[in-house]
Order: C-alpha cells, then sequence, then structure tokens
C-alpha cells in the first residue's frame, strides 16, 4: 500500500533585534505576522536557494498548518522526500516582509500528534524561562497559566 | 552539546584608538607605559582615550552580547570567541582583545567560554607570520588557533607544517569560502596530511546566507557579501566536503550581525546539502568540535602525549613471566626527536603473559608508541588493562 509520508516541522521565528527577556510572549508593538506571508517567503526562499525545480519538488506538498503571532511558532508540514529541501530553505530565509527573523527549527516530526506534542512541549519551557528570570515564586498564578492552556487547546485542534 | 567555535569579536584598531584621542588633545603613542610627570592637558588626553577605550570596549560588549545571547537562545552550549589578525602577528602591537571581553560577560551556567585566535595569511605571510616559539607566549593565552590561507603556498604551509603537534599548532584551517574562485586546488594529499595530524576545516555557515562578514575588515582579496557570496560559498563548501568526504569538517558560525545565527541542527541539514551524509554533518558541530577543544588543550603539553606512558621492559621471552612495567611520568618520557608523527601507533592491547612472544618488538613500540598524539586518538588515559 502506499501512503502520503509527511513530516511535521516546527519553526519558531525569532524577531531581530530580540525583544528583552522581561517582556512578556504577548503583544508585539508591529502588525502581526500572517501565515501567508511566511508561505510566500519560504516560497521565495526556495526558489531563490533551489531554483524552480526545488520549489517543484516541495511545492506541491508545503502547507503552513498553524502559526501562532504571540509566540512566533509555526508548523509545517511537507513531504517526507523534499523535506530536506524544505528545511533548508526555512533556515536560509532571512526576512520575511522585510522584517528580519531567525528561523529556529525546534522539531522534526512524522507524525502530527508528535508535532502538537513538541509544540506545547516547547510553549511550556519558553514559558518557564521567562519565570526563571523574573524570579517569580513557586505557584504564582499569572497570566502565563491562561495563556498556556489557550494555545495548547488551539494546537491540539489541528487536523491532519 | 552543540558549539559554535567561531563568534567574532571586532577588532579595536590602534589607529581608532589614536585618531579618537588626538581630536581631544595630545595623544601619546603608547597605550600602555608607566606615565612619568604629566601636565594636565595630557592627563586629560589620556583620561578621554581612557574613556574612549572603555567606551569602546563597552560597545564591543554590547555588539558580542547580543550575538551571543542569540546563540543561547537557539542552543549553543560552548562558544569560542574569535580574534583575528591580518597578515602577521607582530608581538609589539598585539593586543589580546578576548580577555578584558570576557571579564565583562556574565558567567552562564552550561556555558562554556572559549578564546580564539585567527590569523588571516596572504602573500606576504608566507615568509613568516609570527607563529614562532619566540612569540609562543603570545599565543598562550588562546584556546584555539586558526589560519585562514588565501594562496596556495600558505595553504600548504598550513596544512603540512602547522599541524603538527607543538604548542603553537593551529588545529583550525578556515578557508575563506566567498571568495570569487578558490585560489587553490585542494590537494588531497595536503588535506589527508592535515586530517591525519588532527586538523579540522572550517566551514562558516555566514557565507551560506549571504550576511556580512567582518565589517571592520573586509577579506582580503575582496570576498563579496549578498547573491555572489552565496553562489561562491555553495561551490567552495560543496568542493572542501569532496575532498575531506566529510570527516574533518567543522561547522561554525563567522556571524556577526545576530539576525545571521542558526540553530545548530538547522546547519546540519544546510551540511547535508553538501553531500556530507546525516551523521556526519551533525558530528560537524558537535563531535568534532568537541574532540577539537580537547585535543587543542594538548598545546599544553609536550608534543600531544595525553596520557601517563607506560615503560614496559621486556623480560626474557620466557612464557609464563610477566613483564616488569614502570610508572613513567609524562614529562620526563624520552620521546625522540622525531617520534611526533609517529604517535599513530595504537597503544597496544596485551594479553599479558599470553603474548610475550609478541611483547618484545612491541615492548619497544610501546615506549614510543605509547605517544598518544593529537591525531584521532587523544582520550583520556588509556591504560592497558588487559595486560594488568
Amino acid at each position: 500500500m502506499v501512503r502520503f509520508k509527511n513530516r511535521w516541522l516546527l519553526v519558531e521565528l525569532l524577531p531581530v533585534p530580540a525583544p528583552l527577556p522581561g517582556r512578556a510572549p504577548t503583544g508585539q508593538p508591529q502588525e502581526g505576522l500572517t501565515s501567508k506571508q511566511i508561505w510566500a517567503a519560504l516560497k521565495q526562499s526556495i526558489i531563490t536557494h533551489f531554483g524552480d525545480t526545488g520549489w517543484g519538488a516541495v511545492g506541491s506538498s508545503l502547507t503552513i498548518k498553524y502559526f501562532s503571532p504571540r509566540t512566533n511558532l509555526c508548523i509545517i508540514r511537507v513531504a517526507r522526500e523534499p523535506h530536506k529541501i524544505a528545511w533548508a530553505g526555512v533556515a536560509l530565509m532571512t526576512a520575511i516582509d522585510g522584517r528580519r527573523y531567525v528561523p529556529h527549527v525546534v522539531h522534526v516530526s512524522g507524525t502530527i500528534k508528535q508535532a502538537q506534542l513538541a509544540a506545547i512541549r516547547h510553549n511550556r519551557e519558553i514559558v518557564a524561562r521567562y519565570r526563571a528570570r523574573a524570579k517569580l515564586p513557586a505557584g504564582y498564578q499569572d497570566s502565563y497559566e491562561e495563556y498556556l492552556q489557550t494555545s495548547a487547546q488551539e494546537i491540539e485542534a489541528l487536523q491532519d | 552539546m552543540f558549539a559554535d567555535l567561531n563568534v567574532p569579536v571586532p577588532t579595536l584598531t590602534k589607529q581608532q584608538l589614536t585618531q579618537a584621542a588626538s581630536k581631544k588633545g595630545k595623544g601619546k603613542q603608547e597605550p600602555s607605559g608607566p606615565p612619568p610627570a604629566f601636565s594636565p592637558a595630557q592627563i586629560t588626553a589620556i583620561e578621554s582615550r581612557l574613556d574612549l577605550l572603555v567606551h569602546c570596549r563597552y560597545i564591543l560588549f554590547l555588539v558580542v552580547k547580543r550575538v551571543l545571547i542569540m546563540a543561547l537562545l537557539v542552543g549553543y552550549t560552548i562558544v569560542a570567541f574569535n580574534q583575528t589578525v591580518e597578515r602577521k602577528v607582530d608581538p609589539k602591537t598585539h593586543v589580546n582583545t578576548l580577555d578584558p571581553l570576557l571579564a565583562q560577560l556574565r558567567k552562564r551556567q552550561g556555558v562554556v567560554y572559549l578564546k580564539r585566535l585567527t590569523i588571516v595569511l596572504d602573500e606576504d605571510s608566507e615568509k613568516g607570520f609570527g607563529l614562532t616559539n619566540g612569540n609562543a607566549a603570545l599565543f598562550a593565552p588562546y584556546d584555539l588557533l586558526a589560519l585562514v590561507p588565501t594562496t596556495a603556498a600558505s595553504f600548504s604551509l598550513a596544512c603540512l607544517t602547522h599541524t603538527q603537534p607543538t604548542p603553537l599548532t593551529t588545529h583550525i584551517i578556515a578557508l575563506p569560502l566567498t571568495l570569487p574562485r578558490l585560489p587553490f586546488n585542494l590537494k588531497h594529499t595536503l588535506i589527508r596530511a592535515a586530517l591525519k595530524n588532527g586538523a579540522v576545516f572550517e566551514l562558516g555557515y555566514v557565507g551560506a546566507l549571504g550576511g556580512e562578514s567582518d565589517p571592520a575588515l573586509s577579506l582580503p582579496s575582496g570576498g563579496e557579501s549578498g547573491a555572489g557570496a552565496k553562489r561562491n560559498w555553495w561551490a567552495a563548501a560543496r568542493e572542501v566536503a569532496r575532498v575531506t568526504k566529510g570527516k574533518g569538517i567543522l561547522v561554525s558560525g563567522g556571524v556577526w550581525n545576530e539576525a545571521d545565527l542558526r540553530a545548530p541542527r538547522d546547519v546540519a541539514n544546510l551540511i547535508t546539502v553538501l553531500g556530507v551524509s546525516q551523521d556526519i554533518a551533525h558530528d560537524a558541530s558537535t563531535k568534532v568540535a568537541q574532540s577539537l577543544v580537547l585535543r587543542a588543550q594538548t598545546r599544553r603539553t609536550y608534543r600531544a602525549v595525553l596520557s601517563e606512558p607506560k615503560v614496559i621492559i621486556p623480560s626474557l621471552a620466557v612464557p609464563g613471566a610477566t613483564d616488569i612495567e614502570m610508572k613513567d611520568d609524562q614529562t620526563q618520557l624520552p620521546a625522540p626527536a622525531d617520534q611526533g608523527t609517529n604517535g599513530k601507533k595504537r597503544p597496544l592491547e596485551q594479553g599479558g603473559p599470553n603474548d610475550t612472544t609478541l611483547s618484545e618488538p612491541s615492548a619497544t613500540a610501546t615506549q614510543d608508541g605509547s605517544n598518544l598524539d593529537g591525531a584521532s586518538r587523544t582520550k583520556k588515559k588509556k591504560r592497558k588493562a588487559a595486560a594488568s
């Protein structure tokens, strides 16, 4: 039987210049990114570096499945054979819509379930980092809790 | 676990310092000299220069700090700060900019800071560029030494002479990947000799992104930045990967602008596009880097001997008789002068009394074969556990 195999890339787009670590992950002063803009920038990057053949290999299967403007976390689905091309395209992407970002691929998995788990884990790590910086006492209730829950729900809601 | 062994530190040229100081008043040529009695004008001049130095250092520190923070955010734990020197190292004018910088950086848990010096070689350096035993004290504070050859002669010099295990070994050979045409052929024999001696070839990924490399000095003989640099980078990097078969490759940043930094696994994926297999590419930023740092510490030893060699005096070849073993301190080992390159022999795992027939020729071999030289055998103490 022929199953269509995919790779799910979990990409964090770190904005440059980096915001101060004390600031919460919510809220961006400028207008947010959309998944369409990311897709366009990724397409441009693959065409520049791998040409039309590269885009032809990747393009039909490349989709941005999830993007959260608050954490700049992005989940991209590609087919399994050309996933290295797509991954390299992500790594070589320097700017989206004129603004510079550092793309950081956090996790690559073969199933959407693992990608979801990795995304939730990543969010928790980021929040833990913020909390450690702010040196909050344990058990302190802050807005991060509610944010973690909403983002977890959004991620769980992803369908293949 | 991931190492970025090239975080460049911009150099404060002496010219910048004296230029800025002379605007404010009389400046002295020698920044560090115990001054005799001063007139008030000179004192203000010196103070203004000190302010500038502190200010410049602070800006330097800020610039480097941003790259460092981004690197840590993205997952690097071993970071080497790189000071670049052009053409030759002059003991009179060489300033170690890394020590004060490191003093200013906060100690971060789980992160290792290293110091590295890179010397860019061109035609003028063929006669000599200061990497001599006389200047060895200058190089002692640096953990890693690197060379960037730009001509064929300097390349063969770098590969053959400077990878020998001495206190001045340059373990890293960084090729300028953004030059329009790699000026020399990468000859397989040279590269193999360098790899055997334990050197690694460095690929800096900033060229692949078309990022700016080194705003202070543009690479000698003109490396470009932008689309042209990217094309040259892919061509040259592919060539290096082909000749070394991926084995002795070290991947590092060389990133000036923090926006050009990339996560270690992303970089490993870029190297696989060059034709290197996935596990070797992953090793290029982990195992190769770590063993390189360890190997670089052998600069402090004599001819890269790491372990405590055991001298075995063979008894007469009587089956059942055990050999007399003497432990020898590594500084007292009477290593013959040309043993440096012979150290490839693996220290023999002897089977004890069963092997006494082999013990005679092998005992002499162990005397000099215990030289674990820098190349591939440097690990912790190798004890002949089987023998005892």
